[in-house]
């Protein structure tokens, strides 16, 4: 949140003139990335590998299919996980618990990545979330100025409690007719409780609908490393080239080894309206 | 031997007795013998301005000295008859002859070359300041050659000029900030009337606060930097303004494509006192391209100035200055920033040899942001205030001793920032960042001493006692650097006033000039400077909004060792002037970031902090013409800085933002008949070095870059073109005012010149993302296309 002025002062006052370079870059160095999500909700347990490429490479990024995997949580129960075990052909790549699984509020997770001999590892604690308690909509009249999709300018509002006083953080995640959203390809949507108050009453969706559209939010709970891993890849996907704001860097991580991405257990809520005129 | 009346408080009496006593003990050891003193002023014939730096020579003697910032100098020989020479750029040599039988107080007043329409033809023979003067490294800007240069949107501006000069770097276009021999932007000390000025530019450094109307004097010290300067590591600029024409009144002014302004100057008291206010704001908003009607950018400055000279004892200045910067976008997002200060200053002759600057002043820096939303509306306001005393002294002993000596106190109060909710529906909290507190003490003392004909040393000590002060809660870690999960462990209460830390640091300055021959010389110098006020900035551009921060119990220090030594040369009677410097510096905790530091309205900034060691090298030559009706310089530097900071590129050494290795100014003005002088300057520079990725991978939906060194790649090289005309036609006898109109052309070759490369997955021109969405796209930021502009300058 505290990056959008920069990102504004930028974007106004240096949208002036930009143009495509080409990069004349050395072959970069292969890294294993692992994206894993641990979470108190069936169905939303996985662990996706890949390995990075080069800049200018085409392409989804080559995955990792042959990879020893499991998680363990902070009672000693360990589940494998396995790839691709309904062999559909948009999983590849994805590995899923072998025995159903369902992570719980306050345990600690532990994964263990095996490839090719290399262990990759990560921890991460179950933090409880705040749950959603009510939503609404109305119009939003400067989206409906200038819609950036047609026709699309209904906010939904949230509504819900905080939950005090510990520290926490959340991951929103926007769904439009069951289809995740994204105002700008590059937001990301994350928060802290420093900035919010005591309870969240009526803040606008980033995303916009249309009447007859079913809008859903998930609120997923992040634990304070997932919450810095999500900011500083929110300013690495915003970055200016260092000129107002810092050079870019790799976002902080808890993955061993110098693998990059992210091993996340969150708890998650959710609830869904359908939008009419 | 008089005394100053002002009864001191307790951190000045120490300092006071120190100069007392040095002053006592020289003058005893000077009584002895049969020696008496010429002194005085050098002013400008056609308004009474003092001029700074003039130099005073005795052909007879083979010595000399030069005017002091206030125009004054004194000079005390045995009795006799001498010839004297003063000699100044753009002002014809004066001599004078003076039977000197006892103490004589004698005023000299210049007849400035612009003033006289013909062609100048040389007949006298010029001093070799270049050669001759013992300060190497040191860069003073010609305001007259200046004006006839070209200027972005027709406003001169000294800043420009200073990043062309030899061992100068800039980040790019349209920024104020510049690096001095590897120092980086906020190691630069910028006083105008002795007052500091924190962020010098305005609109992002498209221009500076200084309007060129009202400046007399701007001086560059790069190394070799005298002991009555100190609190930054590079450099000082010193900008003085004028005082104010005292024999008559005159209105100067300019209409101009991008501002507009005016300046009034005139005397109170003729020839005794004189005033001068000036006032430039800018209108036009031409660069923005949003389509937001609502959109509002401007920038003012006004400078005001009195003062009262009635006789050489006792002078009194005193000197305003106001800028602002205003953004407003639509009705959502606004930021404004401005400095304001002013200075008093008492000159006082105690006798004819010992001159006194006394200085009270009062410097104030302050920014706010402010976004207007229902959901994220915040306001944020920030400022930082300082409070300076300065008793600066000359004694000068003889012609073969100039001693200074002084002291300087300085408190200042940082606000870093309150962020308050500015709706009822905002989700922000009042947050205060807290205070902090300095008081930061300067003594100094150094002698000029000439020991034979060829040479000539300068040595000198400066003591800095920097305090930290309360009130302010000062937090302990359990790792003070971890800053992604910073853990307190207690917090310690300090009242106001109660020390917190303090650094006390010793700094050596030495320099030395040995004389060749005629015309020809080798300078060494040696300096160590300390810096206890920094400002972390985040990139490469400062922005306003990067807080500065005193040394504290987490933030240590800067200091730098810089020697240098240099090969001056002058040619042609000295209308040529060549100078050849190489730089060794090595600098010890310079600040930075960590990786991914979060700099905003964070309450554990010190975990953010990182120090470590920067060195720079490098090797400027100079070219400079004087004279005639072509006149200019050609500089050229090489140089290398490279820093090694634990906590940053993984603690491995990277070049520095502003590591251009090689850069080359030209710079000419043309003054080819009564009406018409032409101007063009020419800037190359190797590319700065830039962060950007070597790989990449996709996470979730999104694609970010894999970054592997700081600064590892280069952004193409940087060169411009720029060219003016000025046309000054016949003067109107029926009107009384002059106007020239000044042609000029920004860029001329309409170079894309890069200023940052930012990566993006690749789309289309209306934003959408073209194909699978995995490929990605190096974008370059440009900013000035050809600028073409004109000016209307009025003279009164």
């Amino acid at each position: 949140m505290k990056n959008i002025f920069f990102i504004l002062l930028f974007a106004v006052v240096f949208a002036s003139c930009d143009r495509p370079i080409h990069l004349n870059l050395n072959e970069s160095q292969v890294r294993v990335i692992i994206e894993g999500q641990v979470t108190n909700r069936p169905g939303y347990q996985y662990v996706k590998l890949s390995r990075s490429v080069d800049f200018y490479q085409t392409g989804a990024l080559p995955k990792i299919t042959n990879a020893t995997v499991s998680v363990k949580d902070s009672d000693g129960n360990e589940v494998m996980f396995i790839h691709n075990p309904n062999n559909k052909a948009d999983s590849i790549g994805y590995y899923l618990p072998q025995t159903p699984f369902l992570g719980v509020i306050g345990k600690d997770y532990h994964l263990r990545v095996d490839v090719d001999g290399e262990i990759y590892e990560a921890d991460d604690h179950l933090y409880p979330v705040t749950s959603v308690d009510s939503l609404a909509y109305r119009i939003d009249d400067d989206e409906k100025d200038d819609p950036k999709t047609a026709n699309k300018f209904y906010e939904v509002l949230i509504y819900a409690k905080e939950p005090h006083p510990s520290k926490d953080y959340y991951l929103f995640k926007f769904y439009r007719n069951d289809s995740l959203k994204l105002y700008n390809d590059t937001d990301i949507y994350y928060t802290d409780d420093e900035a919010l108050g005591e309870s969240i009453n009526g803040i606008s969706t980033p995303i916009f609908y249309a009447p007859g559209d079913k809008a859903t939010i998930e609120a997923y709970s992040l634990s304070r490393s997932g919450y810095v891993f999500y900011d500083d890849l929110q300013k690495l996907l915003n970055n200016d080239g260092g000129m107002f704001n810092q050079p870019p860097a790799n976002s902080r991580t808890n993955l061993s080894n110098g693998a990059l991405g992210f091993f996340q257990a969150s708890a998650i809520n959710s609830a869904s309206i359908v939008v009419e005129q | 031997m008089s005394e100053t009346q002002n009864q001191p408080n307790y951190p000045m009496i120490r300092s006071f007795s120190l100069s007392f006593a040095v002053f006592f003990l020289i003058s005893v050891v000077a009584l002895g013998q049969e020696k008496v003193t010429l002194n005085g002023y050098v002013r400008d014939v056609s308004n009474g301005e003092e001029l700074i730096g003039v130099t005073v020579y005795i052909p007879k003697l083979s010595a000399g000295t030069v005017t002091n910032p206030y125009g004054f100098f004194s000079l005390t020989l045995p009795k006799g008859t001498y010839e004297i020479q003063f000699s100044y750029v753009g002002y014809s040599v004066q001599t004078i002859t003076v039977d000197l039988q006892g103490d004589v107080e004698r005023n000299v007043d210049m007849l400035s070359e612009t003033t006289v329409m013909q062609e100048v033809t040389v007949t006298d023979k010029r001093v070799d300041e270049n050669v001759v003067s013992l300060q190497m490294s040191k860069n003073t800007l010609d305001m007259n050659r200046v004006r006839k240069l070209p200027a972005l949107f027709g406003e001169v501006d000294i800043i420009k000029n200073i990043q062309m000069l030899p061992g100068v770097i800039t980040a790019g276009e349209g920024t104020s900030s510049f690096y001095v021999r590897g120092g980086s932007a906020d190691q630069n000390l910028i006083l105008i009337d002795e007052a500091p000025i924190y962020d010098p530019s305005h609109l992002f450094g498209l221009f500076s606060v200084f309007n060129a109307d009202v400046i007399k004097d701007s001086e560059l010290y790069k190394g070799g930097i005298p002991s009555r300067f100190g609190g930054r590591l590079s450099s000082i600029l010193e900008v003085r303004t004028k005082d104010g024409n005292n024999k008559k009144l005159g209105v100067t002014g300019g209409i101009g494509t991008m501002a507009s302004r005016i300046m009034v100057e005139g005397p109170l008291v003729k020839d005794k006192a004189s005033f001068i206010v000036s006032a430039r704001r800018s209108y036009v908003d031409l660069f923005l391209k949003a389509a937001n009607n609502d959109n509002l950018v401007h920038f003012y400055d006004v400078n005001a100035k009195v003062n009262w000279k009635g006789n050489n004892n006792n002078r009194f200045f005193a000197a305003f200055y106001s800028g602002r910067d205003v953004f407003n976008f639509g009705n959502q997002f606004g930021f404004a920033w401005g400095n304001r200060t002013a200075t008093f200053r008492w000159n006082h002759l105690f006798n004819e040899r010992l001159f006194s600057n006394t200085s009270v002043i009062l410097s104030n820096f302050d920014y706010k942001l402010e976004l207007k939303d229902p959901v994220q509306g915040f306001k944020w306001t920030s400022n930082l205030e300082e409070l300076s005393v300065k008793n600066d002294l000359s004694y000068f002993i003889n012609t073969n001793n100039d001693l200074t000596f002084g002291y300087h106190i300085t408190g200042r109060r940082f606000s870093p920032g309150r962020i308050a909710p500015n709706t009822d529906g905002s989700m922000f909290e009042e947050v205060n960042l807290q205070k902090m507190y300095a008081l930061d003490h300067g003594i100094y003392i150094s002698n000029q001493q000439r020991l034979t004909d060829r040479i000539t040393l300068d040595y000198g000590l400066r003591l800095s006692i920097f305090q930290n002060l309360g009130a302010t809660d000062i937090y302990q870690y359990t790792d003070p650097q971890d800053n992604s999960r910073p853990v307190r462990t207690d917090t310690l209460h300090y009242g106001a006033w109660e020390n917190i830390k303090t650094y006390v640091n010793l700094e050596p300055r030495a320099a030395a000039r040995y004389m060749l021959g005629e015309g020809q010389s080798v300078k060494v110098s040696y300096n160590r400077m300390v810096q206890n006020t920094h400002l972390i900035a985040a990139g490469t551009v400062p922005v306003p909004f990067n807080t500065w921060n005193p040394s504290s119990p987490y933030l240590k220090p800067q200091l730098a060792d810089q020697v240098a030594a240099g090969y001056f040369r002058n040619f042609k009677d000295n209308t040529l002037e060549f100078s050849a410097e190489a730089y060794y510096k090595s600098m010890k905790d310079v600040t930075d970031f960590a990786d991914n530091a979060d700099i905003f309205f964070n309450q554990d900034l010190s975990t953010e902090f990182r120090q470590g060691k920067s060195w720079s090298y490098g090797l400027e030559l100079l070219l400079n013409k004087k004279e005639g009706r072509l006149t200019g310089s050609v500089g050229y530097t090489w140089s290398k800085t490279m820093r090694k900071i634990p906590g940053v590129n993984q603690g491995q050494e990277f070049p520095a933002n502003y590591d251009r290795r090689n850069v080359v100014n030209i710079q000419a003005a043309y003054d080819y008949n009564a009406r018409w002088t032409f101007g063009a300057t020419f800037s190359y520079s190797t590319g700065r070095p830039i962060t950007l990725a070597e790989g990449k991978y996709q996470y979730q939906s999104y694609n970010p870059d894999i970054i592997t060194s700081r600064n590892g790649y280069r952004l193409p090289d940087f060169h411009r073109l720029d060219l003016s005309a000025t046309y000054s036609p016949k003067k109107n006898d029926a009107r009384r005012w002059k106007g020239t109109w000044v042609f000029a052309v920004y860029n001329a070759y309409n170079r894309q010149n890069p200023f940052s490369i930012y990566t993006r997955v690749t789309k289309n021109k209306d934003g959408d993302t073209i194909g699978d969405g995995y490929t990605k796209e190096a974008r370059m930021i440009y900013l000035f296309p050809i600028l073409p502009s004109i000016t209307y300058n009025i003279k009164f």
